[in-house]
């Protein structure tokens, strides 16, 4: 160093020092509702007593609820301890929480953004946030546009004193293809995309983002990963709970929306991509926007050929009598919100051509199971003769998300004795648990990087958008019908849904 | 997660094949299948009788996060009589809805007389092909004695702890020795591992850009370390100067203490380095520049630190957060995450041996 003045905390340059984020102030738009105190805080805590936020950190959450910031900080600590009960230390707390403010106002009147820049110049100030701005969304989706255009109209779409200023929208990023639209236009006429992190918890799973590694990390898989070698692919995203007291949210999104539209579009979109040239936010991003520009439009008129609805019935799961859906709290007896919906999906690329991606999503299956199934072809000639082939079937690599993490790989193998018969054996690498400890949870995953400036796991508009292009034809050719098929709770769906592959020949794996 | 040790009683001396085979049966549930056997790495252990039990613990521990083939090589070279005893176990855990076992083995090898001195020739054919092989001396160390070229010349990289024979300057001399050495492996230390945190927590403190020019004028660092943390001292100073680019002018011992002058961009740095007594009620770094006054403090007795920055005596900000443990499994399962050379430690270590030679 030449002079006394070091532009940089170099004491940093390190790789063994975990990356600590910029000062930076959080602000959390309905803060008093549950995700702050459920996931929010709870996430923030750990990465402070973890070492990996700034000391220069604040949260400012604003809600119409009266409240002091005492209060507020009461009512998070309760959560905190609900979730954690006996591991949250007193003088970590008593430290973190000094950083949590409350603002009461109403996120629709002028005044509250005059109140709010106000409070953040003087943070500024008292706690050296250098003008660095995070503005989390997370209240009614309603308000989004409202609050955007406040934010704007305040001048606070930009950092303090040449700080950064960035916009956190938790999905849904609309209720279709028209409202995505209108509302990132809405947001972009203030924000750049570059300042627009839209979360999907799903991508901050590590289980997920080991599909990236699997493919990319590995170089057996790339030559077959092609149509020359894989028949078709089934992407599996069942839950075994119903919709619980959710019911009310349930009726206005359904499981096109509330599941396919973001947490298998983008499992869709990281098993079909191309290798991105770098681990960088537009390279990965990139790659998974021709994905979904690939995928063939589903034409309205022939949404029953490739896609299916359905809704859970009364029945037994794990030993247990379950309600059907329409019983449901807060369900409309005559509901025809589909809980289960399987989609046959083409992607028009030189990769996929003529190989289709089955999807399906439901609550009430049997179990829970995230799996993504590579069917392979068979071989083009088999030596063997049919009854030496008996328990013969083709290839399927599978990747498990959950509940157990890891692959699974069919292949056939002679059979012991001294004839040839050749069977089927499954290889089963369970790589989730041969490292045992449990990963970070996914907001702590995706807080750090948004704090990082790292928008790589984040959604941008075109992906969202382009999700909701192929979907929306279907949305509609649905909500034209008042029949719904129905399928008993603890069975995969409705036969409908058999139908669709057996149309083609296949069946839906047994996950 | 449930994790069980399951041992076989070994004893005198085993074939490879052997081995392997027993391994084999102690992964086998009692419903006839096999736990699965996950390894990320070999770990190469060369201690005594004395601490064989705990460093076996510490294995075990770390099992979790890098499940590995572990081999606890125990040697006895004084022995006259030739004698190799070998015991097996394997430790399996229990994860997840379908109750599947994944276990990591450990070998213990006892070798007596003139084995002993070519423990390479043991551990070699036990290692798992294709993984990266650490050596872990927990104990005191010495690199001429009689095993450690043969058993370096399987490792990938060394683990020693600079403090383990209570000579922390003959010590961190011998190993600032061995990185000079053409042929030697990358060499980690297990108190530099200790010292992650606080130099996270240190570095935190100049975050914030108008303090980060502080680093450039600071005047003055104290450090009040442990009483058993010389080295950790030692090795803080020599970070700081090599980052930060000082030139040491001066050092001398005072008392039970060390003091080094350094000459800096902005003039003269003087650090003081003192043992705290036992019962102190706090272990604290401070460094001074001009105006600020930035400190990292440790109550003895709590597992979380206190960070402050003042200004000519005020208040600017203030945090507490959870330093970590330090139990050997926690430093040893940081030192595993390295595979190649740590260049910031090895400055660190050139500028701490550094004050110890002027």
């Amino acid at each position: 160093m030449a002079d006394t003045q070091v532009l940089q905390n170099v004491l940093r340059d390190d790789q063994r020092l975990p990356r600590v984020p910029e000062p930076a102030a959080m602000v959390i738009f309905g803060a008093s509702g549950d995700l702050t105190a459920r996931k929010l805080i709870p996430a923030l805590y750990d990465l402070a007593a973890q070492r990996r936020l700034p000391m220069e950190f604040a949260v400012v959450g604003i809600s119409r609820t009266e409240m002091s910031h005492e209060d507020f900080r009461e009512r998070l600590r309760s959560a905190l301890e609900e979730h954690r009960s006996g591991q949250v230390s007193d003088d970590v707390w008593e430290s973190f929480s000094k950083g949590i403010f409350y603002l009461p106002g109403d996120s629709k009147k002028p005044e509250t953004y005059d109140d709010l820049k106000e409070f953040l110049k003087q943070l500024d100030e008292e706690r050296g946030i250098e003008g660095n701005r995070i503005y989390y969304l997370s209240s009614s989706p309603s308000l989004f546009s409202t609050i955007v255009e406040r934010l704007g109209e305040a001048g606070m779409n930009k950092g303090e004193n040449g700080g950064y200023a960035r916009l956190v929208v938790e999905k849904p990023f609309g209720r279709d293809l028209e409202s995505a639209r209108k509302l990132n236009e809405e947001i972009r006429r203030y924000f750049e995309e570059r300042q627009i992190y839209r979360i999907d918890h799903y991508l901050g799973k590590d289980t997920v983002q080991n599909i990236l590694a699997l493919r990319f990390a590995n170089g057996i898989f790339e030559p077959i990963w092609n149509q020359h070698y894989v028949d078709h692919v089934q992407i599996t995203v069942a839950e075994d709970i119903g919709v619980g007291t959710r019911g009310a949210f349930y009726e206005e999104a359904g499981a096109l929306r509330d599941i396919v539209q973001n947490h298998v579009m983008q499992v869709l979109c990281l098993t079909g991509m191309e290798p991105p040239v770098t681990f960088d936010a537009d390279s990965v991003r990139e790659e998974k926007v021709k994905v979904l520009k690939a995928i063939r439009p589903i034409p309205e008129d022939k949404v029953d050929e490739y896609a299916v609805r359905g809704q859970y019935a009364r029945g037994w799961v794990f030993g247990e009598e379950v309600p059907g859906y329409r019983e449901e709290k807060n369900v409309a007896p005559d509901s025809t919100t589909e809980t289960y919906v399987a989609l046959k999906l083409f992607v028009d690329n030189w990769r996929w051509a003529g190989a289709p991606f089955y999807i399906r999503a439901g609550k009430r299956m049997p179990k829970k199971a995230t799996e993504i199934a590579i069917q392979f072809r068979p071989t083009p000639h088999t030596m063997f003769t049919r009854g030496e082939t008996r328990g013969l079937e083709p290839n399927v690599l599978v990747i498990r998300i959950q509940p157990e993490e890891g692959i699974s790989l069919k292949i056939g193998a002679k059979v012991p004795g001294s004839g040839f018969e050749v069977s089927s054996v499954n290889m089963d690498l369970l790589y989730g648990t041969a490292f045992l400890e449990e990963a970070p949870d996914a907001y702590q995953r995706l807080l750090l990087d948004l704090m990082l400036g790292d928008p790589t796991l984040f959604i941008r508009a075109d992906e969202a958008e382009g999700a909701w292009a192929i979907l929306d034809p279907v949305m509609h050719a649905w909500s034209q019908s008042k029949e719904i098929p129905t399928y008993p709770a603890g069975t995969w769906g409705p036969e409908e849904a058999d139908e669709l592959l057996r149309r083609d020949g296949s069946e839906w794996r047994r996950p | 997660m449930i994790g069980e040790t399951r041992e076989s009683p070994g004893g005198g001396p085993m074939s490879v094949e052997q081995i392997e085979h027993e391994l084999a049966q102690l992964r086998m549930n009692e419903d006839g299948t096999l736990g699965l056997r996950a390894s990320v790495l070999n770990l190469l252990v060369v201690t005594d009788e004395e601490s064989a039990g705990e460093v076996s613990r510490s294995v075990s521990n770390i099992a979790g996060r890098y499940p590995s083939r572990a081999i606890l090589l125990i040697s006895d070279p004084e022995e006259g009589e030739k004698n190799l005893e070998f015991k097996l176990s394997a430790f399996c855990n229990v994860r997840g809805e379908g109750h599947t076992q994944v276990c990591a083995e450990q070998i213990t090898i006892h070798a007596e007389g003139p084995p002993a001195e070519h423990l390479e020739s043991l551990a070699g054919p036990l290692l798992i092909s294709d993984l990266p092989v650490f050596l872990w001396y927990p104990g005191p160390f010495s690199p001429s004695a009689p095993e450690f070229a043969g058993m370096a010349s399987l490792a990938d990289r060394i683990i020693v702890d600079s403090a383990a024979a209570g000579d922390c300057e003959r010590s961190l001399r011998e190993i600032a020795g061995l990185l000079e050495e053409d042929e030697m492996p990358a060499i980690g230390d297990l108190q530099w591992a200790q010292l992650s945190p606080w130099r996270s927590l240190a570095a935190g403190l100049f975050n914030a850009p108008e303090r980060a020019g502080e680093l450039g004028r600071l005047r003055r660092i104290e450090i009040m370390h442990a009483p058993d943390g010389e080295c950790r001292a030692l090795l803080f100073v020599g970070w700081l100067a090599s980052t930060l680019g000082w030139r040491l002018v001066d050092a001398a011992r005072t008392g039970d203490g060390r003091e080094a002058r350094f000459a800096g961009p902005a003039g003269e740095i003087v650090a003081e380095m003192s043992p705290a007594s036992p019962d102190a009620p706090f272990r604290q770094v401070r460094l001074y520049s001009e105006d600020y006054g930035f400190e990292v403090a440790r109550s003895r007795d709590l597992s979380e630190a206190c960070t402050t920055v003042t200004r000519n005596g005020e208040l600017l900000a203030e945090r507490t957060v959870h330093l970590g443990k330090f139990d050997l499994g926690v430093l040893l399962g940081e030192e595993l995450q390295f595979r190649g050379r740590d260049g910031i430690f090895e400055a660190a270590l050139r500028a701490a041996v550094e004050i110890l030679d002027l």
